[in-house]
């Protein structure tokens, strides 16, 4: 692996002279961040590298790299976030506007809504966040890693672990380091405890926004021993305090013969309320073509992504952690419709793969073990989320972040949103859709 | 399923206050009761995590059963008694909240959920981020923790109404 030790500028040129003296493809240093696809064009006009995603509606949408010049007191460029939606401009006789937002709902984040809607037809939406800037690329800067990786997990709560070991995965790239097998496993099995909280709390919320109460209850509840099994195991119900670059902060005891049983009630009883749902009309016709995203060739990442014809997975396509051992019964291309059924289905198929791969990883202990040594470099982690694809990059000088970048999968995914919402819903199917998604504002108001 | 778990806090009352008592002890109850039973909560996110809400979601779960309690959620602050606050209180946020609390009726409560909105956890000093809840509205109780569990958010709002540990019989 190349190291870019060079901080004061780095110089594009340098390091592809650097990565093709290695005999290395410059896009394993510099992968696509977000959803967007990057290629690398040779002087003869023919694409030479690519990366994201082999789903079928890839396109090469941006030429070269992002930027990549910056300096220590300079952040990397922000994420501006752009609404696919034009601006509003529907008017007419009936046409009107139904704010919503920031303070919504029962229990549920700082957003703005605002639809267009000519009696029941919801004609657009119009996304307004930026009400929880919490700063968090500028309260990196300076930080050491150790202490770092505490605001990594803060950055959105329900993926405490993918943020930690995104920031993690950076900083061991940017140091050259790596760790070692037991690590790893335990890395991915907390990952995917995650990942089994996460969704069974997404299709907890979907069927309460559809009124089906009971399997909402047993949805929670199931989540909720996902989070006290953590708790027993960890000490923190979602997981904190654990992962931190090339170290392991908390000592921890063998739940090796304890998970298997976790896994099997959960597997068991998830499959009931499955079952349940499965055949319960006013649920299924709830989700049916409702929210159906419209576009082709958005490139959609994590769930979203996989339920709208897209294929990517990182786990899949740069193996991290122990993954390369895990991985197995991908989702095929094209799996679901890309509506709000789309969603309920990979969710259902992901917490099955999930289960599985934590049958394999098991639960070792693991002994807390010493943080990261200082140094210099550049360095990008990256991680499927429970949500998708979530980017790290940082830039250490002196055993200190320079500057870092985040882009997580919320960021890109809420563009389908009003597009898959002004998509011939009714405004009773809104909070189903808005539940379907189920993204996280905490991640796109970093 | 729930059925035998039902009985068990029928006879020995609530198995959250059962918990608590028996980690914490017994706690001693306000002295004047502003409100006699039933709580309408408005929740207010002011730049969370996320967290902080995922835990109040699963209070409503039939693991910690708010309602038993004659808590229940409102959609309207116009509705509610205690206001729920989360997050590190943006610059953003700050009329949002202010308007909200205004638009509560007399008498109300406001409680702050979680290390963010006591301090700004690690947030603190972040720009835009003003990290104290108690300068923009008055705070009647501090929930801390990152996430406080929906163990410590039950026992938090009892508490508030003066319904704490001390009185396990009392479900509502
Ligand atoms: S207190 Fe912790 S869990 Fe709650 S919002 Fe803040 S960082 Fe998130």
């Amino acid at each position: 692996m190349a190291h870019i030790r060079d901080l004061e500028e780095v110089s594009l040129l340098s390091i592809c002279r650097e990565a093709a003296r290695e005999g290395q493809k410059i896009l394993d240093i510099f992968p696509a961040e977000g959803g967007t696809s990057v290629a690398l064009w040779g002087e003869d006009g023919k694409i030479v590298e690519r990366d994201a995603g082999p789903g079928p509606h890839e396109r090469p949408s941006r030429c070269g790299f992002p930027s990549l010049r910056f300096s220590e007191e300079r952040d990397f460029p922000p994420d501006a976030f752009e609404p696919a939606a034009a601006p509003r401009a529907i008017i007419g006789e009936g046409m009107h506007v139904i704010p919503l937002g920031p303070v919504r709902a029962d229990v549920a984040e700082a957003l703005r809504y605002e639809m267009d809607v000519l009696g029941d037809e919801i004609h657009s939406l119009t996304l307004r966040p930026g009400y929880k800037r919490r700063g968090v690329t500028r309260i990196l800067q300076g930080m050491e890693p150790s202490q770092a990786v505490e605001v990594a997990e803060r950055t959105s709560g329900t993926s405490t672990v993918a943020h930690a070991l995104a920031f993690s995965l950076a900083v061991e790239h940017a140091l050259g380091l790596e760790v070692d097998d037991s690590t790893a496993v335990l890395r991915s099995t907390l990952a995917e405890l995650e990942r089994l909280h996460s969704h069974l709390g997404d299709l907890a919320s979907l069927a309460a926004a559809t009124g089906t109460i009971v399997a909402a209850a047993d949805l929670y509840r199931l989540r909720d021993s996902v989070l006290r099994f953590g708790e027993r195991w960890t000490g923190h119900r979602y997981l904190r305090g654990l992962i931190a670059p090339v170290g392991w902060r908390r000592t921890l005891p063998d739940v090796s013969a304890e998970l298997p049983s976790l896994l099997g009630t959960v597997e068991h009883q998830f499959q009931v309320v499955r079952h349940a749902l499965d055949h319960t009309n006013s649920f299924l016709d709830r989700l049916h073509g409702a929210g159906r995203i419209p576009q082709e060739g958005l490139e959609l990442v994590g769930v979203v992504g996989r339920s709208a014809g897209r294929s990517e997975d990182v786990r899949w396509d740069r193996p991290y952690a122990s993954y390369p051992e895990l991985c197995y019964g991908r989702l095929p291309a094209g799996f679901a419709a890309g509506d709000a059924y789309g969603r309920y289905v990979v969710r259902c198929e992901e917490i099955a793969q999930s289960v599985a791969m934590l049958r394999r990883a098991g639960g070792h202990a693991a002994a807390a073990t010493p943080a990261a040594e200082r140094g210099d470099g550049l360095g990008y982690g990256l991680v499927e989320a429970p949500r998708g694809r979530l980017f790290y990059r940082v830039a250490l000088r002196g055993g200190r972040i320079a500057a870092s970048r985040i882009r997580t999968a919320s960021s890109i995914n809420w563009i389908a949103v009003p597009l898959a919402v002004a998509n011939r819903n009714i405004l009773q199917d809104f909070p189903i859709i808005d539940a379907s998604f189920n993204l996280s504002v905490a991640s796109l108001d970093l | 399923m729930f059925y035998p778990r039902w009985i068990v806090n029928l006879t020995k009352g609530p198995a959250v206050l059962r918990r608590r008592a028996a980690t914490r002890g017994a706690k001693a109850p306000m002295p004047a009761r502003l409100f006699a039973r039933s709580l309408a909560i408005r929740h207010l996110d002011a730049g969370s995590c996320n967290g902080c809400e995922s835990e109040i979601g699963l209070m409503g779960s039939p693991v910690y059963d708010l309602s038993r309690f004659g808590f229940s959620f409102t959609p309207s602050p116009r509705h509610a008694d205690v206001l729920l606050i989360t997050g590190v209180v943006t610059e953003a946020m700050v009329p949002l909240i202010r308007t909200t609390y205004d638009a509560m009726p007399d008498p109300k409560l406001v409680v702050a959920v979680g290390d963010c909105a006591v301090d700004g956890c690690v947030f603190h000093g972040a720009p835009g981020v003003v990290g104290n809840l108690a300068e923009v509205v008055p705070v009647d109780r501090w929930i801390p923790g990152c996430p406080p569990t929906p163990d410590d958010l039950v026992d938090g709002l009892l508490a508030l109404v003066g319904r704490g540990a001390s009185a396990p019989g009392e479900a509502g």
